[in-house]
C-alpha cells in the first residue's frame, strides 16, 4: 500500500515556480529519501502534503485520502519535523510538549520523559533559553510523541551534533521498525544513504528520478582508488563503464560500473602501491544531477 | 479547548496591562472632577466662548459639565480610544502571531482544521474583551459612585460604558480581517494605531460636519456619546450596521484564512 501518493503536484507562488508536476509515491513501512539542492522544491512539496500551502494543480493523497480535503484527519497520524523549529518563546519545554500532546487522542505522555532522556533535554527550561540544537530536540520529541504512522522530516539534522544525529537516526529507525513510514528530505546525501532504501531526486522543481539506492550502489557502481608506484597510464583505463576519472599525482580515482572481472583483468600487471575498492557515496553518484546542465 | 486555553494564557499579561491602563486613563480624568467640580461652570463658560467649530472638534459642544455623567462622558472618550487600540491589537495579532513568531509550522500541522483554530482564537479574543469590559465597568462604576455628590442616571451610565464593548468587538473583528487580508504582518501596533486614529479623526471631523453619510464610516459615530445621552438609547440603524460589518469581517476572516498559504520560514 502506498502511504503517500503524489500526482502531478504543481505549486506556483504568483509567477514564481515552486514545484512542477511532481509525482512519486512512498510505500508503507519504508524510509523514503527526498533529496535535492536548496530551493529545488523539497519544502514546497512537504508543505503541500501537510496542507500548509494549497497546490496550484495536481493532487496528493496520504493514507489514501486527499491531503487538502481531509487534512485534519490525516494529520492525526503524521509527525512533522521542520528544518527550523520555533515554539512559543515564553513557555517551558514541558508545557510546549504537553500542549502538543493535547491535540492527539490517547497520547502516552510518559514518552515525553523517556524521549527527553534519550535526547538529553531539560524539560524545565524555557524555550527562549534553549540553543538551536536543543530546540531541534524539542521538535524531534513533539514530532514523535504521538507515535505517528507517517513521519515527515524536512532537513532534520541541522544544528544537531554528530552524536545527537546518531541518536536521532536510531530513534527514526526504531519508529520505522515499529511500522512508521518515513519521508526524509535532505540535501545531505550521506545521511539519506544511511537511512533510506529508495530516494526521489528533485531539481529545479521537478523530480529527476526515483531510485532504489541500495540496488544502485551494490550492483552498479564501485569506487576505485589506485596508488601507483610509478607513472600513471591513464589510457590503460580507457574502458567502457568508467566515469569520474581523476588523477591526483600518483593516485587515480574513478567509478566503475559493469562486470567486475573485466576490471580485475585490467588491473593485472599494474605497478600499484595500494588499491582501494569502495561503495561510492551518493554524492559521487548523483553529482551530475546536482550540477546544472552546462550544455543545452 | 486546548487552543483557547493556550491563547488566554499567552494573552494574560497583556490583558492585565491593558485593563490597568484603561482604568488609569479613566481615573486620571475622573480624579480631576472633585478638584474642579466647583469651578465647572467657569469651565463651561470658557468652552462656550470658543467658536462653535472648535467646540465641536474638541467634543465639548454639547457638554454639560455640571453633572458627573457629562464629565464621565468626556473622560470615557479616551477610554474608548485606547480600548479600540487594544481590541484591534488583539484582532490583528491573534492569528498573525503564528506566522510572525513562526509557530505556524507547529500549530497548523496538528490535527485541527483551520476553521477550528480561527474559531478558538476569536473566542479567546471575545473572552478577553468581555473581561476588559467587566473590569472597566466595575472600576468606572466605583469611581463614578464615589465621586458623585448626588444621584445619577445609572441607565445612561450603563449605556455609555457598554459602548466600549461594541467598539472593541468592531475593532477586533476589523483587525482579524486585516490580519488575514494582508500577506504578511511584521508589526501590529502601527497598523492598529493607524486604523483606530483614522476612524477617530473621521469621528472628530464629523462632530463638526454632522454629515449623516460620514457618520456611517466611523464606529465612534455609531456610539456617539452625546447622541446616546440625548436619546437614552443606541441608534438602531447604527447598531444594525455594526452587526452586519462585524459579521462580514468575521465571515471573511474564516473564508480568506482557509485558503491562505502559510509562508515557509
Amino acid at each position: 500500500m502506498n502511504v503517500i501518493e503524489i500526482n502531478q503536484l504543481t505549486k506556483y507562488y504568483g509567477k514564481q515556480r515552486g514545484i512542477e508536476n511532481v509525482s512519486f509515491s512512498v510505500e508503507e513501512g519504508e524510509i523514503f529519501g527526498f533529496i535535492g539542492p536548496n530551493g529545488a522544491g523539497k519544502s514546497t512539496t512537504i508543505r503541500a502534503l501537510l496542507s500548509l500551502i494549497h497546490p496550484t494543480s495536481g493532487s496528493a493523497t496520504i493514507f489514501g485520502k486527499d491531503c487538502i480535503k481531509y487534512g485534519n484527519e490525516i494529520r492525526r497520524d503524521i509527525g512533522y519535523l521542520p528544518s527550523e523549529v520555533f515554539y512559543y518563546e515564553h513557555m517551558k519545554v514541558r508545557e510546549v510538549l504537553n500542549y502538543s500532546a493535547s491535540f492527539y487522542d490517547n497520547v502516552d505522555t510518559s514518552r515525553i520523559q523517556s524521549l527527553a532522556e534519550v535526547m538529553d533535554l531539560d524539560l524545565n527550561k524555557r524555550i527562549d533559553d534553549l540553543s538551536y540544537g536543543n530546540k531541534k530536540k524539542v521538535g524531534i520529541i513533539q514530532g514523535l510523541l504521538h507515535e505517528p504512522r507517517l513521519i515527515i522530516l524536512d532537513e532534520p539534522t541541522g544544528g544537531l551534533d554528530p552524536l545527537m544525529q546518531q541518536k536521532f537516526f536510531e530513534l527514526i529507525r526504531m519508529e520505522n521498525q515499529k511500522g512508521a513510514t518515513v519521508l526524509f528530505s535532505s540535501h545531505i546525501l550521506s545521511e539519506v544513504q544511511k537511512l533510506c532504501a529508495r530516494v526521489a531526486i528533485i531539481k529545479d522543481g521537478s523530480i529527476v528520478r526515483v531510485e532504489n539506492i541500495r540496488d544502485m550502489q551494490k550492483h552498479n557502481y564501485k569506487k576505485f582508488t589506485l596508488d601507483y608506484r610509478g607513472v600513471i597510464d591513464v589510457h590503460h583505463f580507457n574502458l567502457e563503464g568508467i566515469t569520474n576519472l581523476t588523477v591526483d599525482e600518483n593516485t587515480l580515482h574513478f567509478l566503475f560500473k559493469g562486470d567486475i572481472n573485466r576490471m580485475v583483468e585490467r588491473l593485472q600487471g599494474q605497478n600499484l602501491m595500494n588499491l582501494l575498492v569502495e561503495e561510492p557515496s551518493l554524492e559521487e553518484i548523483f553529482m551530475h544531477y546536482y550540477q546544472k546542465e552546462e550544455q543545452p | 479547548m486546548n487552543i483557547l486555553k493556550q491563547e488566554l494564557r499567552m494573552g494574560r499579561k497583556t490583558l492585565i496591562v491593558w485593563c490597568l491602563s484603561l482604568i488609569g486613563i479613566l481615573s486620571l480624568f475622573m480624579l480631576l472632577y472633585p478638584s474642579i467640580a466647583s469651578q465647572l461652570e467657569d469651565f463651561q463658560k470658557v468652552f462656550e466662548s470658543f467658536p462653535i467649530e472648535f467646540q465641536q472638534a474638541l467634543g465639548v459642544s454639547d457638554l454639560e459639565l455640571s453633572s458627573i455623567l457629562s464629565f464621565y462622558q468626556f473622560s470615557l472618550m479616551y477610554v474608548l480610544l485606547a480600548g479600540a487600540i487594544q481590541a484591534m491589537n488583539m484582532g490583528v495579532s491573534v492569528i498573525s502571531a503564528e506566522v510572525r513568531e513562526k509557530t505556524g509550522d507547529f500549530l497548523f500541522v496538528k490535527p485541527v482544521s483551520r476553521n477550528r483554530v480561527v474559531s478558538m482564537k476569536i473566542l479567546a479574543v471575545l473572552i478577553q474583551i468581555l473581561i476588559t469590559n467587566a473590569v472597566v465597568f466595575t472600576a468606572s462604576l466605583i469611581i463614578v459612585t464615589l465621586l458623585s455628590t448626588d444621584s445619577y442616571n445609572v441607565e445612561l451610565f450603563a449605556l455609555f460604558t457598554l459602548s466600549l464593548l461594541f467598539i472593541q468587538i468592531f475593532f477586533a473583528s476589523l483587525g482579524l480581517f486585516v490580519s488575514v487580508f494582508l500577506r504578511r504582518i511584521r508589526t501590529v501596533l502601527p497598523i492598529s494605531m493607524g486604523v483606530v486614529f483614522i476612524f477617530y479623526i473621521i469621528h472628530l471631523l464629523n462632530e463638526t460636519l454632522k454629515d449623516e453619510k460620514l457618520g456611517l464610516i466611523s464606529p465612534f459615530d455609531y456610539f456617539n456619546l452625546s447622541e446616546i445621552s440625548k436619546n437614552m438609547n443606541y441608534d438602531s440603524l447604527n447598531l444594525l450596521l455594526w452587526f452586519v460589518l462585524v459579521g462580514v469581517f468575521i465571515f471573511l476572516t474564516f473564508k480568506l484564512f482557509a485558503r491562505k498559504d502559510l509562508p515557509s520560514i
